[in-house]
């Protein structure tokens, strides 16, 4: 047993190289520019799929592997330069939680595009390494496992080398402790960031093309590498090159492990199988412990921000704009032929999942991604109390919504101490983690085939999809469960906008603006965050049991990760901050209305919606960061815009409290100073 | 005669709506060091942020040796040969002494036996991180680096703030010596008046914004009252005399 727990820690290693090299992305483009990137993953995936076509002749042209090699790390070099070009230097001056939505507007597109050109099948590519064994210790494995931790190390090596001794290396050191200090001194802090943006695309090529020997090419794989990634990456505190790479080793090797583990007779199980998501599970608790006792010395860095979330606007005569919109979408439920009116109710209910994060994070200030995930633990909680235990509408929906709230709160204490990207991070990871853990799982969850959900009603009266009332258009599902739907939406939305208004959300407001500023003036930060999250889960969970019943069965797929940063993307072209941008989020999403027309008139998949919104997600937080709806709705009303935000340009003055601040000082930076920075053009 | 190593003409600056300093006039000659003094808040420190760039004048020209620098970015004047050593020092906690030295941008070359000889101290200290040594060795350090780059024109701005006046009663005699020897402009801008007007040639008094005084520091040196006079504002100054 011991030899078998050996081989499987040697095998581990080949995963584990790939995350120490997502991590490394991490880092590189963190020092090198202060951007949390999420797309690391994404770009590497790009990179495999270059690699793959080259190989194999995809494109009527195969290369030999020396020739691909060489211009898969070519095509990488671009793609960074790209993105440095596209999205890191238009957002240099944006707030970190700005960067790091833009990573994930890149990658939403870079996903999307793969799919659309490749399809989301997976591919076999050939290996770059030779297939051969080694026997190490009495125990044989295959030899590219050590190849690949050896070639990320040798990757790692470089990097602090560089770091240390060379003139590049100890400018983009320097500049990123304190930027404006470096142009002092002559230095071009954009070159730096050019430098690392490149070196981190290049390891994601590297990343890309040694997945190759464990893996196929496929959409997602790579892409959410970026979880275990990230935990390594905290644990080096997104600066240490080497402990970085060090902890993805672990995570790799401790996985596999896990995988043997997972054979034996007392590994718990699940319907027959080992049980699913442990290791998901085992990333989740790395990260946390990692945000947790490593985060606080995470430096942060001297950049000059110019901007901070988009001003919230207070909604003016919410009935009235209700009263306008919700008869004309009533009306559209009856008379919308069935695809449209299937759109519009989707539309409704991730509306509805929408204003959920225009609580939490355009509200409260604090980017979730796990709101996705707390739907589905209201979903799959109406499912199972109706189907184990005969508890229909609407006590299971409560009970579902309930646990939503209580589980928000719960993830609500940690942001009492971690805030800002880094709770992006650990919320992602516990999406992921609720998604294989829970969802999946054949007993707790819907296990692959998915856990059916019993239509809702009411004294008899039934409200489902398969209601025996239908609208004009014919088909299922039901105007009745639409008109429901609605209800259920302009509810939520009224709720939104009043709490907008109300003294809750002004101390929400507040302790968004600045916590300890909040604080000071006798906001109890604790209580109105954990209250916000409470209020924004319940919100989430609502969606998640609409969502339930509106397919009449429900899978894991419905509640992934991926979909959790499509829906931070929409929401924000739209506006994080106020009610008519989750409705209109909701409208335009992928698999609503808008998305069914475009496929309906014009051909197009959802994937093309969601390759361009990716890119406009980058787009609209350099030109218009309150979003098209808030913009639209609350353009016209200077009077509620107590500045503009072109004017907002106070930065940091040189003397700043860059030195010595901790992570989360990042959002309080700004307070210090009133001293404009004018561009640099030249590097 | 020469053109000065730099000079402003009436060039007002601030932040948002509002002007900090309006309509300054100001020279530095090569190898002369001008002090600016006047009370917190009178635009000392924004006059020289305007000058390397990092706040934007909304009228009048800065000029480095007669060339205009309205179009040239914080990095390209420092490049053009600006040296500014701003409040809170300017120098990268992280970085070793050592590594100051060999920090810069491609093509410059950085002399640390120019650091080595006029701050001899530092020399003992070239392994330590910045944030680790003393304030005065981190002023000395921001200093000599600024030094090192071999600048037409140095901005320091106080040099004093934080550091017991022992010790800046030592760096700046330094700068004195470095600046006669290179022939380089220094712009000092000082609270502690008389260790200012101790090194100074010349000095303008910035009161609201306003040059309210420019006479040689010898001038002042010998006629102290004249400086009150201007700190206080003339006719507050004229009644404080009459009481």
């Amino acid at each position: 047993m011991a030899s078998q727990i050996f081989a499987y820690a040697i095998i581990g290693l080949g995963s584990g190289a790939l995350i120490s090299g997502v991590g490394l992305g991490v880092v590189l483009s963190y020092r090198g520019s202060g951007v949390i990137n999420l797309s690391t993953g994404a770009i590497a995936m790009l990179a495999g799929y270059c690699y793959w076509a080259l190989a194999t002749g995809e494109f009527g042209v195969t290369f030999a592997t020396g020739w691909a090699i060489v211009l898969t790390l070519l095509f990488s070099a671009v793609v960074g330069i790209v993105f440095e070009l596209g999205v890191v230097r238009p957002l240099r001056r944006q707030p970190p939680l700005a960067k790091l939505v833009a990573t994930l507007g890149i990658l939403l597109s870079a996903q999307a595009a793969i799919v659309l050109a490749f399809g989301d099948t997976a591919h076999p590519q050939p290996s770059i390494l030779p297939g051969g064994n080694v026997t190490l210790f009495g125990v044989t494995v295959p030899d590219y496992n050590l190849w690949m931790a050896a070639i990320i190390l040798a990757a790692a090596l470089v990097v602090v080398a560089v770091y240390r001794w060379t003139r590049f290396g100890i400018g983009t050191r320097a500049a990123a402790e304190n930027e404006a200090y470096a142009t002092l001194f002559g230095l071009s802090p954009n070159r730096y960031s050019m430098g690392n943006t490149v070196a981190m695309a290049l390891v994601m090529g590297l990343v890309g093309m040694l997945a190759a020997s464990i893996a196929e090419v496929d959409p997602t794989t790579l892409v959410l590498l970026i979880v275990p990634g990230l935990a390594a990456a905290m644990f080096g505190r997104l600066t240490a090159f080497t402990t970085t790479y060090v902890a993805g080793i672990v995570i790799g090797m401790a996985e596999s492990v896990l995988l043997y583990l997972s054979t034996q007779s007392w590994f718990p199980t699940s319907n027959g199988g080992p049980l699913p998501g442990v290791d998901e599970l085992l990333v989740l608790l790395v990260l946390v412990v990692a945000t947790f006792f490593r985060a606080g010395k995470i430096p942060s860095r001297g950049d000059i921000v110019e901007s901070r979330l988009p001003r919230a606007p207070r909604p003016v005569a919410p009935l009235r704009t209700a009263a306008v919109f919700v008869p004309i979408a009533a009306l559209a439920m009856w008379v919308l032929p069935f695809g449209f009116r299937e759109g519009l109710i989707t539309s409704c209910i991730f509306a509805v999942s929408l204003l959920s994060l225009v609580v939490v994070t355009g509200y409260l200030g604090q980017l979730s991604l796990v709101q996705l995930g707390l739907a589905g633990v209201a979903g799959f909680l109406v499912s199972h109390l109706s189907t184990n235990f005969g508890i229909g509408f609407p006590w299971a929906a409560i009970v579902g919504v309930a646990a939503a709230a209580m589980l928000g709160v719960g993830f609500g204490f940690p942001a009492l101490r971690v805030r800002g990207v880094q709770l992006a991070v650990v919320t992602l990871a516990a999406t992921v983690a609720l998604e294989t853990f829970w969802f999946s799982n054949g007993s707790w969850g819907a296990g692959v085939i998915g856990a059916s959900v019993p239509a809702p009603s009411l004294f008899g009266f039934d409200f489902g999809t398969n209601a025996s009332f239908h609208g004009l258009g014919g088909g299922e599902p039901s105007p009745l469960f639409g008109w429901f739907c609605l209800i259920v939406l302009v509810v939520v939305a009224l709720l939104v906008a009043n709490l907008r208004r109300s003294r809750l959300g002004q101390q929400m407001l507040a302790v968004r603006a600045n916590e300890r500023a909040a604080a000071a003036t006798g906001v109890n930060v604790r209580n109105v965050k954990l209250t916000g999250f409470g209020i924004a889960a319940g919100i989430a969970g609502v969606s998640g049991v609409l969502l339930s019943y509106s397919y009449g069965s429900i899978t894991a797929s419905s509640f992934s990760a991926l979909i959790a940063v499509a829906l931070v993307a929409f929401v924000y072209i739209t506006g994080i901050t106020s009610v008519p941008g989750g409705v209109f989020g909701g409208l335009i999403y992928s698999g609503g209305i808008f998305a069914f027309a475009l496929l309906d008139w014009f051909g197009l998949q959802g994937n093309w919606l969601n390759l361009i919104v990716g890119f406009l997600v980058v787009l609209s937080l350099i030109s218009r960061p309150e979003g098209g709806a808030t913009f639209l709705f609350y353009g016209k009303h200077p009077s509620l815009w107590a500045r503009s935000p072109k004017k907002a340009q106070a930065t940091r003055p040189l003397s700043g409290t860059a030195h010595g601040g901790t992570a989360h000082g990042a959002d309080e930076r700004n307070q210090h100073g009133l001293a404009p920075v004018e561009a640099e053009v030249t590097s | 005669m020469t053109d000065p190593v730099l000079s402003l003409e009436k060039v007002s600056a601030g932040y948002g709506q509002s002007d900090v300093i309006r309509d300054i006039d100001l020279e530095v000659r090569a190898g002369e060091i001008v002090t600016l003094l006047g009370p917190n808040g009178a635009g000392k420190t924004t006059t020289l942020r305007v000058i390397s760039g990092h706040v934007k004048q909304s009228r009048g020209t800065v000029r480095l040796k007669g060339r205009d620098l309205a179009h040239l970015s914080p990095t390209q004047r420092a490049r053009a040969g600006i040296a500014h050593v701003p409040e809170g020092r300017g120098i990268f906690f992280g970085l070793t002494v050592a590594e100051h030295l060999r920090l810069g941008y491609r093509g410059e070359t950085i002399d640390p036996r120019v650091v080595y000889t006029y701050f001899p101290a530092l020399r003992e200290l070239r392994d330590r991180p910045a944030g680790l040594l003393s304030g005065g060795e981190q002023q000395m350090l921001a200093v000599a680096r600024n030094l090192a780059r071999n600048p037409e024109l140095l901005l320091l701005d106080e040099l004093s703030l934080g550091l017991a006046p022992l010790l800046v009663e030592g760096l700046l005699p330094v700068v004195r010596d470095y600046s006669r020897e290179r022939n380089c402009g220094v712009l000092l801008v000082e609270q502690h008046v008389p260790l200012a007007l101790e090194v100074a040639d010349h000095c303008y008094v910035l009161s609201h914004g306003d040059v309210v005084l420019h006479e040689p520091a010898e001038r002042l040196r010998d006629d102290p009252e004249l400086l009150v006079e201007s700190y206080l504002g003339g006719s507050a100054a004229k009644e404080t005399l009459a009481t």
